[in-house]
């Protein structure tokens, strides 16, 4: 049961140029950002039907949106709030994708983070903001490194899939932080079972006048860093040769199934900064049963970027919108939360279909699930 | 409560949680014997499952409601196959569209109909046989108790194993998935098969989800699948996508899912959290312990014909 990263194929961008607006040689990023905003226009085509068939003024609601999320500057900085995490775990999914893995599993990742995270935050009040946010950081990267662990093993070792193991494992995150909340973790001074609160002058601050918090520029910098890993070190080589190619990978002596592991749980350990992000900069504290569920919208975002990882940026912006919108239009137009993952489930769907978006979104990620090693 | 009730009550609550999950077991593993590898089986779960919510409560017949929410099930199997053999779209990633849009699209539709709301189904469907089974202590009241539907997933689940072992069409639909050039060269049509076993797919999953809200849990709730879809998928993987040994595992873990829900019912305090984490742990294990064998169909997940240049 092993996937395997495809070769290389250029299919896609053909049936793409078929298409007759696929990039041209010279203007692959124009070309990348207009397919993106039609993606996104096919998805709101799409949704704004079933607003309309529910009773809905589609045109108002989505102008609602976006005058709400990213036009009003209150509205902007909670969409940038919004967006922090979704990029964090955006990079998470990019960094597993280019070694020619589906990582699945960054819900749970991002419960282990935040878990370890809440626990660790409370007890180094003495060392001050930045002590506190290493070591709660530090933390979280331990325990979505070692979450990811798990499925990266059973792939390695056992050649197991790791769609299902990474699947599975958000399960058990779910159940078991929740249990740990509710038992030995719970601070029993407070009403609803959560961990010990990190006192507000202990979080992180907001940047300068903005209502915007410093984990921001944390989520920014990952962004260059991964950049500069996956393509200026020998790892970083090495994982993106593995993914572009892995039995080529491995005839040029590129330790496949290391590089696997490594990919994976170096993917989970940066899903897991998304959960420390949350705790030490908007929540304070980890609530039972609390799952932010970021994991598809990071897959969005993914794809939406082009499988680049500039793209990102934008990408996770547009998310935030969403996550936003699904804050406050229930309010403001009376469109229920669910609207929103039925909006991005649409701009995914969209987003999976190549003959509408050119190949190199997942030219290099058509898994072969079949042939086993 | 006695032993011997708390054990009826533990069997019963088991055999009535495996029916979904063999159902989209069952289904998830005709889809990818064919080669369409569907992860979006918790959304038409959710979708099927509203949709049959919805026709119970407005007409009170819990037959039509199954059937409404077997054919939304076929309606997205069907969409999904197309967009997969003939558009060639990428099927990891359309099924994980497919889990984002389909529980969003159920949640919304949900909040639409009713509101803050929510509402009960009075009365599930009936329980023909029950009574019978009283002479025998344990098995027997927790066999015969159950409501109809069960006996028929059972049945269906049954059929279909015992046709996909001799049928033609189920020759043709291996064969899509294991040797689609081979298929297309004796003069079978890959993607029509295709999307027929993920029509047929859509089926069980559909009925999967109608029966886990009208049969089992006798609501809906925006989440109610809760992740029984994912692991519909990973015991079709487990049991290497045969259908009988694929219904006997939902059978097992149908037992482990339904802990949770027969534990209370007994009357026995333990903590719900970790009897939740048990079925998911089991199939990391099983699929450890089981799965390392297995092989998937060859074509899985791969468009046909193959994109140029492979």
């Amino acid at each position: 049961m092993v996937i395997e990263a495809g070769q290389r194929e250029d299919a896609g961008s053909q049936s793409a140029s078929r298409t007759g607006w696929a990039p041209a040689a010279g203007n692959r990023r124009a070309g990348a950002i207009v397919e993106a905003l039609l993606t996104i226009l096919v998805a709101a085509g799409i949704a704004g039907v079933v607003l309309l068939l529910t009773g809905h003024d589609p045109l108002a609601a989505f102008a609602e949106l976006v005058q709400r999320t990213l036009l009003r500057s209150d509205g902007l900085e909670q969409t940038v709030v919004q967006a922090c995490p979704i990029l964090i775990t955006a990079v998470a999914v990019h960094v597993a994708a280019e070694a020619g893995l589906w990582n699945i599993g960054i819900d749970g990742q991002v419960l282990a983070g935040a878990f370890a995270g809440a626990v660790t935050g409370p007890a180094l009040g003495g060392f001050g903001i930045g002590g506190l946010a290493l070591g709660a950081a530090l933390a979280g990267v331990l325990a979505g490194g070692l979450w990811a662990a798990v499925p990266a093993l059973m792939r390695s070792r056992y050649g197991l899939n790791e769609i299902v193991s990474t699947i599975m494992l958000n399960y058990v995150a779910l159940s078991l932080t929740a249990w740990l909340v509710k038992g030995p973790f719970r601070d029993r001074s407070l009403v609803t079972p959560q961990t010990a609160l990190i006192p507000r002058e202990l979080r992180l601050p907001d940047l300068g006048p903005l209502d915007i918090h410093a984990g921001a520029v944390a989520a920014l910098a990952l962004v260059p860093l991964a950049g500069f890993v996956l393509h200026r070190t020998v790892s970083g080589f090495e994982l993106r040769a593995t993914g572009a190619n892995p039995d080529a990978a491995r005839r040029a002596l590129v330790p496949v199934r290391r590089v696997w592991a490594g990919a994976l749980i170096a993917s989970g350990a940066i899903a897991a900064l998304a959960g420390v992000n949350d705790v030490l900069a908007t929540k304070g504290t980890f609530q039972a049963e609390w799952n932010p569920e970021y994991g598809l919208s990071a897959f969005v975002v993914v794809f939406l970027a082009r499988r680049t990882l500039w793209g990102l940026l934008p990408a996770s912006l547009f998310a935030g919108a969403l996550a936003y919108g699904a804050d406050v239009m229930p309010r403001a137009a009376g469109i229920a939360p669910a609207f929103f993952f039925l909006f991005e489930g649409l701009v995914l769907a969209t987003l999976a279909i190549p003959a509408l978006v050119g190949g190199r979104s997942f030219a290099r990620l058509v898994s072969r699930l079949g042939t086993r090693r | 409560m006695s032993a011997t009730a708390i054990l009826t009550a533990l069997l019963a609550s088991a055999l009535l949680s495996a029916a979904p999950l063999m159902l989209a077991a069952v289904g998830e593993s005709i889809g990818e014997q064919s080669g369409v590898l569907n992860l979006g089986v918790e959304g038409t779960m959710a979708m099927s499952g509203f949709v049959a919510f919805w026709t119970a409560l407005h007409s009170g017949n819990a037959p039509v409601a199954l059937l409404a929410g077997a054919a939304t099930g076929v309606a997205i199997g069907c969409g999904f196959g197309l967009l997969a053999a003939y558009v060639r779209a990428n099927q990891v990633v359309l099924g994980l569209a497919l889990t984002l849009g389909g529980t969003g699209a159920s949640g919304f539709l949900f909040r639409e109909a009713f509101g803050s709301d929510q509402p009960l189904l009075s009365n599930g469907p009936g329980r023909p046989l029950a009574g019978f089974g009283d002479w025998l202590p344990v098995v027997g009241p927790a066999v015969t108790d159950q409501r109809w539907f069960v006996y028929v997933a059972w049945a269906l689940v049954v059929a279909v194993a015992v046709w996909f072992g001799r049928s033609r069409l189920a020759l043709r639909i291996r064969a899509a998935g294991e040797a689609p050039r081979a298929l297309d060269a004796t003069g079978g049509d890959v993607a029509a098969t295709r999307t027929a076993a993920s029509a047929l797919a859509g089926l069980l999953t559909g009925l999967a989800g109608a029966s886990l809200v009208v049969v089992e849990v006798g609501f809906f709730s925006p989440g109610v699948t809760a992740g029984s879809g994912f692991l519909a998928i990973a015991l079709a993987m487990i049991g290497g996508l045969a259908p009988g040994r694929v219904a006997l595992l939902a059978l097992a873990f149908g037992a482990l899912a339904g802990l949770d829900g027969g534990l209370q019912v007994a009357g026995v305090d333990a903590p719900v959290e970790l009897l939740r984490i048990i079925p998911y742990a089991g199939a990391l294990l099983a699929l450890l312990a089981l799965g390392r064998g297995r092989r998937l169909p060859t074509a899985l997940a791969q468009p046909y014909p193959a994109p140029e240049g492979r």
